[in-house]
């Protein structure tokens, strides 16, 4: 028997008066898949997970969720499907271990221990009994993680996780997504930390005003991305420029405070390295300054100052920029 | 946070799948409860309820004055269920509508200030057992209050004051068991006007979004229609209004006790409470849940447009108040005014000694006429009543007037009172020694205004 897809949305259409938030979207979410949904401010992202939580009704379009179709808010097909859009919120005035009692109820029996493991978990064990509201950002994140989590999901659906979190917790949750996806739960993530997608997901879907304008998988975006950039520093950075002149599919150059921007497309830049060390430049150090995916995002999505810039002119913005920050 | 080992929690012991909706809209409902019970404004409330009846008590215990104006109000100090019955008047007006609208007027729109409407719709409850649990838990806590204050109020006056028989609204004097059961029945029939402004605080809620308009709105409607009952002359929009149940129960204190009103009134309050849940659900089950920059509309939009449709509800119901037959008429006070006076007299002279058997009747004839217009409808009346006093000498009977300030309410209800020159000061001294109310001095009555 075929397995089920997590999410399947079809034709999905959303206005808000004049605006429309959501044109004619498609989307399938695989089972056990961990899928990225990428797109600048405001390209709909999170009318789309509004539209799959059943928050909002759909002005065209189907959604099926784990095979169910969904109805309105609290529809039955949303049983086994967990996570949050926006920032988590909860009752300010109960605990945090209240608030997850009170979701818990909601979702039926709950097993002895469970609360007290899921806020072991998320590392708030030490604050459950104190009040949401004098809890961090980060903490409420962690506590609708928490929260998430007390569903047993088979489809979690987590809009900008780690937002809030600190270095460490934004690893943890990249972790963690990817460990529940090896046991077979799909996440959608919407976020704009590309760099943390990047970790942790299986395919794409870039958004772009309410319309899909890439979808498929890791591999298919690495083929696809127009490339990636680096900043170079090497033994000898004038040989180095006259090197990656002349290899195909490398591009590089100065940034204003003199440092090597690379970029290169999918495999030159093995090439630039082993050409470098033929002509025993070493290379000292080599940064990842936009990734495939970045290149893509902001290829197919990006503002109107991004839009259309090739990986060179990013790596060249992102060293500017590291250069005014230093 | 943890990143080790991964076990999915809770999958080691996997929910039992369909949950009857009964438990769903329970699962809701205890959600609701503890919410509720959690909030500090209802926790000061459950207080007040407790706490108010028994302080009220105790300022009447230390001091001779009286809440005259409110029914009942000179026995406060003769018989515990008068203290009982003057809290039930003062909650009727003013306390109901607030614990409505602390109960259930911030409940909706506290989903969408904490922005939580998110959180509890994305769970295993449907929209519907969410709205029905949060329902039921309001009306939990409004009854539970009432109930509180019921208890109190009964206690308190009875161990302050005492469980002496209530002079009933006809000037007859009651056994205490009666008493009780009437007190009892009158609170228990306050519950249906209660759960009318609890759905009336819900609509509010829902619709406005605001927890300002939801908690206050009730109030302001109370004091709205106090306003209404003051003017118009038409039974039926009075009764019709959505605190009148609370008047309604009356009816029972009298000689001949009346249903009419009580009927009306309490068919009323259930189709308020419909009407108002009815609407709720439907602005509810309509509205998208939109949460921060998303939301369309700026957020005084939604408690605007609820106060002015609010305020056209209320301007219609005022000018609607002449409609339907006059229920305040000479006649009818002439003839209750009439019949309190004979009752309260022949308890007056049993409280002084004298034999006056059941059913005994003085020659009395009351004339009533309104001040300042047309004798009919609410409002201050004056009422002069003729008593015709056997003598001993020539002449057989001595006309005697004995003119009573009436102030009439829209549904029948009255107080009396008299200068003292004719029959005495607010107390006198019974044929023990004792300082007893004086029946005469204030009366109360009511009668059948249908």
């Amino acid at each position: 028997m075929a397995a089920v897809e997590a999410v399947t949305a079809t034709g999905l259409v959303k206005r808000f008066e004049a605006t429309t938030a959501v044109d004619g979207l498609d989307l399938v979410v695989g089972a056990g898949q961990v899928h990225g949904l990428l797109g600048a401010n405001g390209a709909g992202k999170t009318t789309l997970l509004r539209l799959l939580f059943g928050l909002i009704a759909p002005d065209a379009g189907s959604i099926t969720l784990l095979g169910r179709a969904l109805g309105g808010p609290g529809s039955a097909a949303l049983d086994h499907v967990a996570g949050f859009v926006e920032e988590p919120s909860f009752y300010p005035y109960l605990s945090g271990a209240t608030n997850l009692a009170l979701l818990a109820k909601l979702d039926g029996e709950v097993p002895a221990g469970l609360i007290d493991e899921v806020l072991e978990r998320v590392g708030l064990t030490d604050r459950a009994k104190s009040r949401v509201g004098g809890y961090s950002t980060g903490m409420r994140q962690r506590l609708g993680i928490a929260a998430a989590l007390l569903r047993t999901p088979r489809l979690l659906l987590l809009d900008e996780p780690t937002s809030g979190l600190d270095p460490a917790g934004a690893r943890a949750v990249a972790a963690l997504v990817r460990e529940l996806a090896g046991q077979d739960v799909a996440v959608l993530l919407s976020s704009h930390q590309i760099g943390e997608l990047e970790k942790v997901c299986d395919a794409y879907t870039v958004i772009r005003d309410g319309r899909v304008v890439w979808d498929g998988t890791a591999a298919q975006l690495v083929a696809q991305a127009p490339g990636s950039a680096y900043a170079l520093h090497t033994s000898d950075d004038d040989r180095a420029l006259q090197i990656a002149a002349a290899i195909p599919g490398v591009r590089a150059g100065r940034s204003p405070r003199g440092r090597l921007a690379v970029s290169v497309r999918e495999g030159s830049l093995d090439a630039l390295v082993l050409a470098l060390g033929d002509a025993r430049v070493a290379v000292r150090r080599l940064e990842l300054l936009v990734s495939p995916l970045e290149s893509m995002f902001f290829a197919l999505s990006g503002d109107a100052d991004d839009e259309g810039l090739e990986p060179h002119d990013l790596a060249e913005r992102a060293l500017a920029r590291a250069g005014s920050d230093a | 946070m943890s990143a080790g080992d991964v076990t999915l929690p809770g999958s080691a012991a996997p929910r039992t799948p369909g949950r009857a909706l009964d438990q769903r809209v329970f699962a809701a409902y205890q959600t609701e409860l503890l919410k509720l019970s959690s909030q500090l404004a209802v926790r000061l409330l459950v207080l007040v309820c407790a706490i108010g009846p028994l302080a009220f008590s105790a300022l009447l215990k230390v001091q001779s004055g009286t809440p005259a104006d409110a029914l009942f109000g000179t026995y406060v100090h003769a018989s515990g269920f008068a203290v009982s019955l003057v809290v039930m008047g003062f909650a009727g007006a003013w306390g109901f509508p607030l614990i409505a609208g602390l109960v259930a007027g911030d409940q909706f729109a506290s989903e969408d200030r904490h922005n939580t409407w998110k959180t509890i719709l994305t769970r295993s409850c449907s929209l519907g057992e969410l709205f029905t649990g949060k329902l039921l838990a309001a009306a939990t806590f409004a009854v539970g209050m009432l109930l509180v204050a019921m208890l109190c109020s009964l206690l308190a006056g009875l161990i302050l004051v005492g469980g002496h028989g209530l002079v009933d609204l006809s000037g007859n004097l009651q056994s205490g068991g009666r008493s009780l059961a009437l007190t009892l029945a009158s609170w228990a029939l306050c519950v249906l006007p209660l759960l009318a402004y609890v759905s009336l605080a819900a609509l509010f809620s829902v619709a406005s979004r605001n927890g300002i308009v939801g908690v206050v709105g009730p109030i302001v409607i109370a004091l709205a229609t106090t306003l209404i009952d003051l003017i118009g002359k038409g039974v039926w929009v009075h009764l019709l209004l959505i605190g009148s149940g609370f008047g309604g129960m009356y009816g029972l204190f009298t000689a001949h006790p009346f249903l009419g009103p009580l009927v009306i009134t309490s068919l009323a309050s259930l189709v308020w409470i419909v009407g108002c849940i009815g609407a709720a659900w439907l602005i509810l089950r309509r509205r998208d849940f939109l949460t921060g920059s998303a939301v369309r509309a700026p957020s005084w939009h939604a408690p605007l447009r609820v106060v002015a449709a609010t305020t056209v509800v209320v301007a219609v119901l005022a000018v609607a108040g002449n409609l339907g037959p006059i229920g305040i008429t000479s006649p009818r006070l002439d003839a209750a005014i009439g019949s309190a006076f004979n009752n309260a007299s022949l308890l007056q002279q049993r409280l002084i000694g004298r034999i006056a058997p059941p059913g005994a009747r003085l020659d009395v004839q009351p004339f009533c006429n309104r001040r300042g217009t047309r004798s009919e409808g609410p409002g201050d009346w004056l009422c002069n009543v003729y008593v015709y006093l056997p003598q001993l000498n020539a002449v057989p009977f001595q006309r005697t007037n004995v003119e009573y300030d009436v102030s009439v309410r829209y549904d029948g209800c009255y107080k009396a009172q008299s200068p003292p020159t004719f029959i005495g000061g607010p107390t006198m001294t019974d044929n023990r020694g004792r300082s007893v109310v004086n029946p005469l001095f204030v009366v109360y009555g009511c009668f059948n205004t249908l």
